[in-house]
Parts: structure tokens; C-alpha cells; sequence
């Protein structure tokens, strides 16, 4: 109780620490902003994410990259046999956890066209490990109206398992990302952004706490772990069109993706996005996405047979399963810039903002959630 | 194999449409005020997930196709 206590006090305390530690840098160019982060289920899930990020300039065209994220996880005691991803251990009291998140990286610019980049992400939490290196490279092209960005990223992750006993059994997870994004301005009120991506995955696929129901050849019952493939390729394209609209200073994007992979789950997201000023400084968004999926080709309803407590591949991971789900958000941004007029000791506030945003999230599978974001965003 | 075609077709279409559009259009630097305008919502430096994506792809079986560094999600799947 006493480490839970001092965890909670030490995470709301972090912006303050965070705030004291970054004011030297408010001298240059830059933005630093935070961001809370609290999510609840109908599942009785618990996250709360407390972010932290800065971009300082330290010369002409170089730029320091900062993002810190803490989160705090609370799943529930297990009431059923499956479908729970956490330990068995102390099954009849709450699972708790946190993680923690660096990126560190840094942006450089070379000459009026070309900007190449370089960071480093470290992810950790008792059962799960992530360490990452991504590069990209940006080009600019047609006096800038054509921006080309490509990215290259590798993970390697450590997937742990917290066993009856307490130790933790670790497998591994490596994945390889490459995307491409071009972004083409059309007009002066109108951007389009086309991007691909594909990822491989290779290691442990499956989650190490979930168990299948497999109905065996005398009809009795048995628990098994899931069993994925080991390796997968995805691959997604997506389209953005930003819509800038002066008579009614507002602007409208609607985007479309479409997602495939090699276990044969396929979908598709729409959404549309309205951010309309309400007064200068007030800014009112809301946002509806409608996503839908097929199943994998391993997923079935029922596991009967033998075989499927041996090498036969079998799933109870819901995001293997056909669904289709609803996404309503709305947003509030205030922008800052009234009291951080040039000269004043508030300069600081001219490109700054707080924001409010609520998501209302549910599926075809019973399952909704709600997000509540706060976030503050200040130039340095 | 043919649907890979029709996919790869699609995309180059997409991809030269783009680069036509690239040579046709030229917006001038000063022209660009709506575009830098906040309520645009153009990408920030980071190369990370926002925190919807991040709960979109723990919910949801197709990550990809967005900006999305990292794994281990912090969160209650």
C-alpha cells in the first residue's frame, strides 16, 4: 500500500519535477507541452498516463527530442477462466502495474530541403520490455508544396510472463517497419497525405496470459495458452484530406485506411474531423471514426479436437475476431496566444494551448470504453 | 496473386497522381497561413502514436498505416 501510495504521489509529481528541470531551456526556440491520460472500461479497466514531451532547438537547424510517459494499469480480479490478459497469480486481487516510456531523439536539418532524424525509445513494465531505433528522412520538394518522408524502425521487445511463483518468463519479439508518407498541399486551404506502411513481426505473437478453451476428443475441457504463428507481415495505406474552410473558420478532415496482413485480418477506418473556432482563442472539435474487421484465419468460436492442445494454432485474442466498432470524440482547445503578446513576460503563452478531449469508444463485441485527455502545450 | 495487382496498381496510381500533382500545383510560402493554422493538425516532431492510436491498437487487431513508435502499451487489454 505504502509503494502504491509513494508511486501515485511520485507520478503527480512528475510535471512539477519535469516543469523545474526543463526551465533553463525556456531561453530558444521550442515546445514542451503535458499530457494526462485516463481510460476506464466496461471490463473495470484502469489506465491513467501522465506525458511529458519537448522539442528544444539547440542550434540553427538542430532540435532536441524529449518524451517521458509514465502509466499506471489497473485490470481487475479474474472472474473467468479466460480472457483476462494478466497474470493467474493472486487471480482474486486487482492487477496492477506501471510502465514507463523514453524517446530521446534528435532532428537535423541539412540545407533548405532536407531534414534527417534519429531517436532512440526505451519501454518498460514489469512483464514487457520494448527498446527501439527509428530513423527518417523528410525531403521537400516543388518549393515545399510535396513533402516525401520516409521512416525506418527496429524493435526489440521482450514479452514476459509473471508465473504462479512470481518469476518472470521472458520471450522475445522483434519487428521491422518501413513507411513511406508524401504529403502534397493542393491550395491554400487544402493538404492531402498519402502513406504506406509495412511491418514485420517475428518471435512470440501471442499474449502469454490468455487461455484457450479446447473441447478434446472424450468431450471434456481443457485450458490451454493461445498459439499464434510466429511471423506476420502488415501492411496499411491511408489517405488524409485537410480541408481549410475561411468563411466559417473551420477545417474538416476525413481520412480512410486500409489495413491487411498475412493472417488474413483485414479492415477498414473512416473518420471525419470537424475543429471549428468558436471565438479567436476558442477552438471546438468533434470526430467520429467507424472502424471493421474481418478474423484472422486461425480464429474460430470453438477449439474442438486434440490436436488443438498441440501444435495447432488457436485464439481467444477478441482483436483476431470479426468486429466492427464506433469512436465519437470531442475536443476543446483554448489557445493562449491573447495573453502572451509579444515583449511580455508572457511571450512564452503566444503558441501555447490547453486542450480537452473526451473519446466514447464501443464495439459490435460488448466492449466500450471512455478516454479522458487533458493536455497543455507551451512554445519555450 | 490478382488482388496484390489490383493493390499494387492502385497504389502507383496513387503514388504518380501525387507527383503530378507535386509538379502542377505550386502554393507560394506566403499563401500557406490557413495550412500552418492550428485546427489543421499537422504532425508534431515526435515519430510516437497519440494516446487515441495507442488505445486504438491495443483494442484493435491492424496497427499500421499511422506514425507509431514503439511497443508495450501500458494498458489494460
Amino acid at each position: 500500500m505504502r509503494d502504491r501510495t509513494v508511486r501515485r504521489a511520485a507520478l503527480a509529481l512528475l510535471p512539477a519535477a519535469l516543469v523545474t528541470a526543463a526551465s533553463p531551456l525556456f531561453a530558444g526556440d521550442g515546445e514542451m507541452g503535458f499530457t494526462n491520460y485516463y481510460f476506464t472500461d466496461s471490463g473495470a479497466n484502469k489506465v491513467v498516463t501522465t506525458s511529458f514531451n519537448l522539442a528544444r532547438k539547440l542550434l540553427e537547424q538542430t532540435t532536441l527530442l524529449l518524451d517521458i510517459e509514465l502509466d499506471h494499469v489497473t485490470v481487475p480480479p479474474i472472474t473467468a477462466v479466460t480472457g483476462a490478459s494478466r497474470p493467474q497469480r493472486d487471480k482474486s486481487q486487482p492487477f496492477e502495474k506501471s510502465r514507463g516510456q523514453v524517446i530521446l531523439g534528435m532532428e537535423q536539418g541539412i540545407g533548405q530541403n532536407l531534414t534527417v532524424s534519429a531517436s532512440f525509445y526505451r519501454s518498460q513494465e514489469v512483464d514487457y520490455i520494448s527498446s527501439s531505433a527509428v530513423g527518417t528522412v523528410s525531403i521537400d520538394m516543388f518549393r515545399k508544396n510535396t513533402t516525401l518522408t520516409l521512416r525506418g524502425q527496429y524493435n526489440a521487445d521482450k514479452v514476459g510472463k509473471i508465473l504462479e511463483s512470481g518469476d518472470v518468463f521472458n520471450q522475445n519479439k522483434f519487428v521491422y517497419t518501413g513507411a513511406v508518407d508524401l504529403t502534397q498541399v493542393l491550395s491554400p486551404t487544402t493538404v492531402l497525405d498519402l502513406a504506406y506502411d509495412v511491418v514485420r513481426l517475428k518471435g512470440l505473437l501471442s499474449d502469454p496470459y490468455l487461455q484457450v478453451s479446447v473441447i478434446d476428443d472424450q468431450g471434456g475441457t481443457v485450458l490451454v495458452d493461445e498459439l499464434h504463428p510466429d511471423n506476420r507481415t502488415r501492411h496499411a495505406g491511408t489517405a488524409r484530406l485537410s480541408q481549410f474552410i475561411p468563411s466559417i473558420r473551420a477545417s474538416l478532415i476525413g481520412s480512410y485506411r486500409y489495413y491487411w496482413d498475412t493472417w488474413l485480418v483485414k479492415s477498414s477506418t473512416a473518420e471525419l474531423k470537424l475543429n471549428k473556432y468558436i471565438t479567436n482563442d476558442l477552438v471546438f472539435g468533434v470526430d467520429y471514426r467507424y472502424y471493421t474487421q474481418t478474423g484472422s484465419w486461425f480464429y474460430q468460436p470453438d477449439y474442438i479436437g486434440t490436436g488443438f492442445t498441440g501444435p495447432l494454432y488457436r485464439t481467444v485474442d477478441y482483436k483476431l475476431t470479426p468486429f466492427s466498432s464506433n469512436n465519437f470524440g470531442l475536443n476543446l482547445s483554448f489557445m493562449l496566444r491573447a495573453l502572451g503578446s509579444p515583449g511580455s513576460d508572457f511571450e512564452f503563452l503566444e503558441n501555447s494551448s490547453l486542450e480537452l478531449t473526451y473519446f466514447r469508444y464501443f464495439n459490435t463485441l460488448d466492449f466500450s470504453a471512455d478516454i479522458l485527455q487533458f493536455a497543455v502545450k507551451f512554445s519555450i | 496473386m490478382r488482388t496484390f495487382t489490383i493493390r499494387a496498381a492502385a497504389a502507383a496510381l496513387l503514388a504518380v497522381t501525387a507527383a503530378c500533382l507535386g509538379g502542377c500545383v505550386a502554393v507560394r510560402a506566403a499563401d500557406r497561413g490557413y495550412l500552418a493554422d492550428p485546427i489543421m493538425e499537422r504532425e508534431d516532431h515526435f515519430a510516437k502514436q497519440t494516446l487515441a492510436q495507442k488505445f486504438f491498437s491495443s483494442r484493435e487487431g491492424s496497427i499500421g498505416g499511422a506514425s507509431g513508435i514503439g511497443g508495450g502499451c501500458g494498458c489494460a487489454k
